[in-house]
This record gives structure tokens, C-alpha cells and sequence, in this order.
């Protein structure tokens, strides 16, 4: 065990972990069909490549990733597939539960590379409920030194524990799951962040990780105090690390997985297994066997809650994930994906709805429990007075949205929701700026490309004056009856001479400049489009191409005119 | 979206230590005054609660008023107490049995002009009470500046007192100074040890001050406990407040009061815990806190001390108040992530 770091503020919201804690892990049973979303990750969703009628097994890829940030998904269940929809594809169970895995490996003696492909083939994104896909964030050690795997067992939100019941079942896999990771990323330790509030948990993975090799890991209990498994405080708390405004954990050398998602990566690398099934906490005083249950992907959250003993007319509303941060369903109809650790069916006496909203009184409250010190009074009031350079300047993209202002504001005010619409405003914000951008430069690349090719014809036909016409006045006189910028002789051609040279040496730096920027930006994020700068670009060699004919052109009209004054 | 709140739950390891919803937040502040008030009931009669009864009345009558006249729903806002709470603070604030006109006044200025006019309950920039009670002492200095000495519960000229019907000179007799104002108003050359031999305040005078004034540590002691209000105002106010008094009687003892005198006269003690803890009027983060309670402490003695008012609490307060957006511009606090040279205070 290891020393702890404080982070500020935070609540001691009631647990209520105990009534699905003590019951054991259970299998719920197979669904008669699956409704399985294309986007059960962070990132854009997958793209179907099954179609209706075609018969799968478990684990047979469905929908493949589309791009970097997006995951696999596969069949939960062997069937048929009726129907598929821009959002989700459903299967019909045949009952059979045949299996489709890929070929065991062991991860100890098979290259990264092998590893890395198995992990995407196996659509393994994070299950603590981001849903972060795992390899892309194994392959962070091309960008960071990493040397600490982080196993976020912290679980701090009330209800939930699947990660504490998974912890207790499976502490050798977890940690050997850790192990893989670690050996993908390079980590030079292991520490595992777990909560007092966990005894089993801790007791089995004590046993557990003097047998964990090669990598050490450590275990650091943590005070029980929400929301210390924020990633980023769980990072300060066990590494006194603080991870940048805006940053990622790898900016500081480490990286945390869920106890969940270690299993099923050491499940898809092991024993082939894509994944399919997840362990969900089912809980809430509306249900009459709460507890942990492996549940196949894609099943109906009502079948689900039914076996669990729902009471319909005590249920007031079903949560999926913890009551701090999670959503409150308005229907029991959506299926369990990847990200769905935990399903209260809660009645109205357990989580009632909120007295009316009253107004602030600045009684700061809610800044002395805010775990990344801002300042949520003020906030709100420029989230409702919609003042946006204030809320920037107040720092509400450092908000974690914990929900911890909400849970002590004696005034009842949804400081998050407020929050959470202010930053989708900005957000917005951003991207029509970022498009109305995007818009003017290719109107400005336009204009220049128009430019160059004019200055080209310019040029062609004074080319083609100069060969047929060689006499000088006619020139000339030819000049001027077509008068153009870059022909057209001034008064003093020298003065033209110089500010034309100016302008192309303009151009070049613009040129330049417009080359590092893209180079810098492809650098830093080299899967994203950088259409806009490479536009940018674009313009600037245009306008360069442009101010180099104009020279030439002023130069030799300089010539010609310096051998016409006696 | 927080589906938990601490109001609704009891099974929370953390029920209890926090703040209660604010309606009873206003409510507990009431209670806290309890102390207080039957200190001062105590010693200086029924006149304390007469005040204390009619500035609430007026208080609760306004509110209503101003709200039917906004068109906003009455009896929300009224049970949020706010307008009773900020009856009660300026009605503890006023001399035993002030005239009903005064109060009257008093709390115009307070709940209409000071709180409703700027938007209501979490919009006014001033202290309500503090409001109402500089008005008052500014346009009726001979009301506001004549305290009777301690007497009996019910005085023989209550009635007429509180319905404005005794002729001022009269008042003049039945009233003496406070102690603070006896010594501010103490002969030149006097020494600190002459006046206090001199008799000039009536017996028992400073004695029921700092009775009354304990009192208000109790009910101080109390919000602190339940936390309604956090340590920082009161701690930076009295804090400053003593250092600045002693600074002042380390350079002549003779012409400034201690500052144990300082703290347990006046309205010291019942300023830092009740008037100052104001959290719509003071400022917003911790840090700010401490620079708000410090320069109250600090303008309190200098306003007692070289100031033409005996005593200085409203206007330290309402001075601070002004001060409140500055302060909150400069004491943003650092969030977690920001290194100290990119985040620091907004422009």
C-alpha cells in the first residue's frame, strides 16, 4: 500500500452499494433476440456488414469500425439477423448459443502488433462508461512515455458494483488483463486505486498481486469520498500528478483502464472472445433481486429488469449508470451496450424529484465540494445569463460534470444540466465558426486561383505581343489598351518594380508560414483532416504564383522601358 | 444530471454536514438571533422585541407587496423567510423601541430599494438590513444614536415611544449613549481610565453590552455548527479587527478603546456572524472571503476610530459590498490542471 494525495472538495453521498454487493454473480438468461446499436463507443459509429436474413453465432462480426475512434461490434447471440437500421442491427436468437471465437493467444510470447489487431478485432472499448476504444488508447506510447498503468477500481458513484463484484470473481484475470496493458504501453508499474468502501474486493486482490507478473503492482486503498474515480483525480490522488486543464492522463505518463475492460481484453486475446457480455449491476429498491448479472449485449433493459423482479408500480424511474452522473431512461425498450455498467430501478421514495428550483444565494456550497476547485455559483450565473467569454474565463470546460454543486446546492438548482447545455452551446459555437472559416477560405482560394489564371493569361499574351510585335511602341500601346494591374505601366515603374517585389516576398512568407502551421498541426494530430489549413495553404501558393508573374512581367516592362529613355 | 440530493437522503455518511435547503438555511439564521435577542430583550426590554415584531410585519408585508406588484408568485418567495430574516437583523439593529415610522423607513429602504428593486432574493448587491439601517441613521441621526440604558422590561413610556408619540425631548431624557459612543464623545485629555471613573455611562451599561454581545457569539457559534455559514468571514473580520485595534491603543492607549472593548461593544460580534456571513452580498470564493471579512475588521476601527460614527459596522459592510466585484474578479480560484502562469485571475 502506498501513501494517498488529496484532491479538494468532494461529497460522501450515501453508498447504497450493499443490496446488489451481497447477492452473487449471476448469468441472466439468454434473450430471445438483441437489439445491438451501432455506436456503443466513443467515436463514430460502426458500420454494418451483415444483412438481414444472414445467420450468425456469437461473436461474429456485425459492424465494423469506421474510422480511428470507433469499435467493432459483434453478434451477442447466434441467430438470425431480422432487421437493420442506420442505428442498430437485431438479431433473432435460435438458441443454440454456438460460438464463433477467434484462435486463443498468449500474450506473452505474441508481438504488439498481433495484440493491438486482436484487441480492435475484438471491439474491446472502455466499460466504466466512456467507452473509449481500447487499442486506440493502448497505441498512445507513439505520442507519450508511459509509465504507469492505472486499474480504476475506484467505482466511487452510489449503486454501482459491477467493478467491486468483478474484482472479487475474477482478481487474477483483472491483474493479468493489467499485465497485457501494461506490456502494450510500456508501464513500468501497475497500481490499482480502489476505495475503503470495498473490503472483499480488497481482500482478494491482496492474494492476488504478489502473484501478478512481470510488472509490480501496487495497491492503494483510497478514502471513500465521491468522485475520487475521476480519472484525473484518481491520478492525483495515487501519483500526485496533475494532468494538464484540457489534457490527457498520457500527458503525465499514465494511463487508467476499468477492472472490466482489462477482463475483457485479457478475454478477447486469451480465449478469442470478442466482446459480447458485460457485467451490469442491477439495483434499486423497485426490483426484487438486485445484484450482478452477465448480461449479453443488446438486451432489452425491460427483460433484463423483469428477471430482476421489477415491481412496476413501484418504480418511478429507471437509471442507467450511477444517480450522480448517469441518464434517467424515459424508455425500458433501449438494449445494454457496451457502456452500461449499472441500471437502477429506483421507486420515488429512494430518489425523489427535486422542490422547485429557488433562487442562488451565493451560500458557496457548491465551490467548497467542487473536486477541480472552480467556482459553480458564478458559472451558473453566466450559464444562465448565457454570458459565454465568463464562462470561458470561469474555466467550464474544467468542470468534470460530477454532479457533486447539484447534489449540496441548498437551493435545489441543476448547477450540471445548466452546464452541460452551456458547454453544447459553445461547442456548437466553435464548430460554425470553425465552418464559416472553413467557407471564407475557400472563397479567398477561389478568388486566387481566378487571379493566378488570369495573371497566367496576362502573361501568355504578353509573351505572345512581344514575339509577333517586337516593336516597342506597339507594345506599348498594346499595354495600354489592355490595361491590367500587372501590366499596366505607371508612372514611376521603378516604385512598381519595388512594391511588386515586396508583395512576392510577402507571398513567400505567407506560403511558408501557411507550411509550418499545417506541418505543426498534422504533427500533433495526425488522424485528423486539416482540409482548412491545407486550403490555406493552397490560397497562399496561388497568390505566390500570382506575384511571381506579376514580376516577371513588371521586370521586363522595367526592362523595355529602361532601354526605350535614352 | 444528479438524480441524489442531501436533502433527500439519510442514509448519507455525510447527512448532517451540510447545509440545510435555503428556506431552512433562512429559517436556522432566525433561530440563531434567538440568543441575541432575548440577551437584549433581557437587558434593555420589551422595546427590542417591538422592533424586532414590527420591522418582521413590515418586512413580510412589503415583500408581498412588491412581488404582487412584479407579478411573481407570492408565497414561494415568502417562504424562503428571507424577508423575515432581514426584519429581524435591522429590527436588532435599531435603539429599543424605535418609533413604527422608523422601523417603517427602515425597511422600505432594506426589502424594497435594496433587495427587490435589484431583482430580489440572490440579486442584491447590498445588504438589505445594513441598507435600511444606514438610511435611517443618515436621515434620523437623533433616533438612531440615542440608546436607553439598561431598564426594566417593560418601561413606563414603551407605548408612546414606539407609536412616535413622545415629544424628542423626552426621548432625549430617557436615553443615554452606548459605550461606544460615550467614549468616542469623551472630553479631550480625558484618559482612557479617567473616563471609565467618571460615571458617564449608567451602571451595568458595558455589562449588558458584552452579555448581549456573547449572546451573538452563542448564535454565531451555532450557524458555524450547522454549517450555515463557514469560518472564514467571521474569523477574517474579528481577526483583522482585533489587530487593527491593537495597532490603534499600542499607539495611545488614552485616546482608543482596547480591543477587547472593540469586540464586546457595539455591533461587533453580531455584525461578523449575521451581517457580514450574508452570502448573497459577500464574496464568493474562500480566498475572497478572507479579503472581504478583513476589510470590513480593518474599516470598522478605522471609520470607530477616526470616522464621525461611533460605531461602523453598516457602513464597513456596505463599503465592502462595493468592493465585492473587484474581489471576485481577482480571487478566481486555480483550477486543478491549470499551472499558476496560465489560469490566475480573469481580465
Amino acid at each position: 500500500m502506498t501513501l494517498s494525495f488529496d484532491f479538494p472538495g468532494g461529497i460522501y453521498p450515501p453508498e447504497r452499494k450493499v443490496r446488489s454487493s451481497q447477492a452473487s454473480l449471476q448469468r441472466a438468461p439468454l434473450p430471445e433476440r438483441v437489439s445491438l446499436p451501432l455506436r456503443q463507443h466513443s467515436g463514430r459509429p460502426a458500420v454494418a456488414c451483415v444483412s438481414p436474413g444472414d445467420s450468425v453465432q456469437v461473436g461474429s462480426l456485425i459492424a465494423k469500425r469506421n474510422g480511428l475512434i470507433s469499435a467493432h461490434v459483434h453478434a451477442s447471440i447466434s441467430g438470425t439477423v431480422t432487421h437493420i437500421s442506420g442505428n442498430d442491427i437485431q438479431i433473432e436468437s435460435d438458441r443454440q448459443d454456438t460460438w464463433h471465437t477467434l484462435a486463443p493467444l498468449n500474450w506473452r510470447d505474441t508481438d504488439a502488433g498481433t495484440l493491438l489487431a486482436r484487441l480492435d478485432e475484438s471491439g474491446v472499448v472502455g466499460l466504466g462508461g466512456a467507452g473509449f476504444p481500447t487499442p486506440v488508447k493502448a497505441r498512445v506510447i507513439a505520442r507519450h512515455a508511459i509509465d504507469t498503468l492505472i486499474v480504476n477500481a475506484a467505482e466511487c458513484e452510489p449503486y454501482i458494483t459491477a467493478d467491486d463484484i468483478t474484482l472479487q470473481r475474477y482478481p487474477d484475470d483483472v491483474l493479468e488483463g493489467a499485465q497485457l496493458i501494461a506490456s502494450l504501453c510500456g508501464a513500468e508499474q501497475i497500481i490499482i486505486g480502489i476505495e475503503d468502501n470495498k473490503p472483499e474486493a480488497i481482500a482478494a486482490l491482496t492474494q492476488a498481486v504478489g502473484r501478478s507478473q512481470p510488472v509490480s503492482v501496487t495497491l492503494t486503498v483510497i478514502p471513500t469520498r465521491y468522485p475520487s474515480g475521476s480519472e484525473k483525480l484518481l491520478i492525483k490522488t495515487l501519483l500526485n500528478r496533475t494532468v494538464p486543464s484540457q489534457g490527457l492522463p498520457a500527458d503525465v505518463g499514465a494511463l487508467c483502464h476499468n477492472p472490466g475492460t482489462l477482463l475483457a481484453a485479457l478475454n478477447a486475446v486469451r480465449a478469442g472472445q470478442p466482446l459480447v457480455e458485460r457485467i451490469v449491476t442491477l439495483t434499486g429498491d423497485a426490483i426484487a433481486r438486485p445484484g450482478n448479472y452477465w448480461v449479453r449485449l443488446g438486451t432489452s433493459i425491460e427483460t433484463l429488469l423483469t428477471h430482476a423482479g421489477l415491481d412496476t408500480d413501484r418504480l418511478s424511474s429507471v437509471i442507467q449508470g450511477g444517480p450522480m452522473m448517469g441518464e434517467t431512461l424515459d424508455t425500458l425498450k433501449r438494449p445494454v451496450v457496451k457502456t452500461t455498467n449499472c441500471l437502477i430501478a429506483a421507486t420515488h421514495a429512494e430518489l425523489p424529484s427535486g422542490p422547485q428550483e429557488a433562487p442562488c444565494i451565493r451560500c458557496g456550497a457548491c465551490e467548497s465540494v467542487c473536486p477541480v476547485q472552480l467556482l459553480p455559483q458564478q458559472l451558473h450565473w453566466y450559464a444562465r445569463a448565457q454570458e459565454d467569454d465568463k464562462l470561458e474565463r470561469y474555466h467550464l470546460f474544467d468542470c468534470i460534470e460530477c454532479g457533486a454543486c447539484s447534489y449540496v446546492c441548498p437551493s435545489h438548482i441543476p448547477l450540471v444540466e445548466d452546464y452541460r447545455e452551456a458547454k453544447s452551446r459553445l461547442r456548437y459555437q466553435q464548430i460554425e465558426t470553425a465552418k464559416a472559416e472553413h467557407a471564407k477560405h475557400r472563397f479567398e482560394f477561389r478568388q486566387a486561383r481566378l487571379a493566378r489564371e488570369e495573371a497566367e493569361k496576362q502573361a501568355r499574351r504578353h509573351a505572345r505581343l512581344a514575339q509577333t510585335k517586337p516593336s516597342i511602341s506597339n507594345n506599348r500601346a498594346d499595354a495600354a489598351a489592355h490595361p491590367a494591374p500587372s501590366t499596366m505601366p505607371s508612372a514611376n515603374p521603378q516604385a512598381d518594380l519595388r512594391s511588386l517585389r515586396i508583395a512576392q516576398s510577402a507571398a513567400k512568407a505567407a506560403v511558408r508560414k501557411a507550411e509550418k502551421v499545417l506541418a505543426r498541426e498534422a504533427q500533433q494530430a495526425p488522424h485528423e483532416s486539416h482540409e482548412d489549413l491545407e486550403t490555406q495553404l493552397a490560397t497562399a501558393r496561388e497568390n505566390l504564383k500570382v506575384a511571381d508573374l506579376q514580376l516577371a512581367q513588371a521586370r521586363e516592362n522595367a526592362q523595355i522601358s529602361t532601354e526605350d529613355s535614352p | 444530471m444528479s438524480m441524489l440530493h442531501a436533502s433527500h437522503v439519510n442514509d448519507a455518511p455525510s447527512a448532517g454536514t451540510t447545509a440545510p435547503p435555503t428556506a431552512s438555511l433562512m429559517r436556522w439564521v432566525i433561530v440563531a438571533t434567538l440568543p441575541g435577542i432575548i440577551a437584549m430583550t433581557y437587558c434593555f426590554g420589551l422595546g427590542v422585541l417591538s422592533n424586532i415584531v414590527l420591522a418582521a410585519a413590515f418586512g413580510v408585508l412589503l415583500e408581498s407587496g412588491v412581488l404582487y406588484l412584479r407579478k411573481h408568485p407570492i408565497v414561494p418567495a415568502l417562504n424562503d423567510s428571507s424577508a423575515l430574516l432581514t426584519g429581524v437583523l435591522l429590527g436588532a439593529s435599531l435603539p429599543p423601541a424605535s418609533p413604527w415610522w422608523l422601523i417603517g423607513v427602515g425597511m422600505i429602504a432594506a426589502v424594497v430599494i435594496a433587495k427587490q428593486l435589484y431583482g430580489g432574493l440572490g440579486h442584491n448587491p447590498f445588504n438589505p438590513a445594513m441598507v435600511g439601517y444606514a438610511l435611517l441613521l443618515v436621515s434620523f441621526p437623533t433616533y438612531m444614536t440615542l440608546w436607553a440604558p439598561p431598564q426594566p422590561l417593560i418601561s413606563d413610556t414603551l407605548w408612546p415611544q414606539i407609536m412616535g408619540a413622545l415629544p424628542i425631548a423626552d426621548i432625549d431624557t430617557l436615553s443615554g449613549a452606548t459605550p461606544l459612543d460615550a467614549f468616542k464623545q469623551k472630553a479631550q485629555g480625558l484618559s482612557a481610565y479617567q473616563f471609565w471613573a467618571s460615571g458617564t455611562l449608567a451602571d451595568g451599561t458595558l455589562e449588558a453590552w458584552r452579555f448581549i454581545s456573547l449572546a451573538w457569539l452563542a448564535g454565531g457559534v451555532l450557524l458555524l455548527f450547522k454549517r450555515i455559514i463557514s469560518w472564514h468571514i467571521p474569523a477574517a473580520l474579528l481577526g483583522s479587527l482585533l489587530i487593527m485595534a491593537t495597532l490603534f491603543y499600542m499607539a495611545d492607549a488614552d485616546e482608543f478603546a482596547s480591543p477587547v472593548f472593540h469586540l464586546l461593544t457595539g455591533a461587533t460580534l453580531f455584525g461578523a456572524f449575521f451581517i457580514a456571513t450574508d452570502p448573497v452580498s459577500a464574496a464568493t470564493s474562500r480566498r475572497g472571503k478572507l479579503l472581504y471579512g478583513v476589510g470590513i475588521g480593518v474599516l470598522i476601527i478605522v471609520i470607530r476610530n477616526l470616522g464621525g460614527y461611533p460605531d461602523a459596522v453598516a457602513f464597513a459592510v456596505l463599503l465592502m459590498n462595493l468592493c465585492v466585484p473587484l474581489i471576485d474578479l481577482y480571487t478566481v480560484p486555480r483550477p486543478v490542471g491549470h499551472s499558476k502562469g496560465t489560469a490566475g485571475a480573469p481580465r
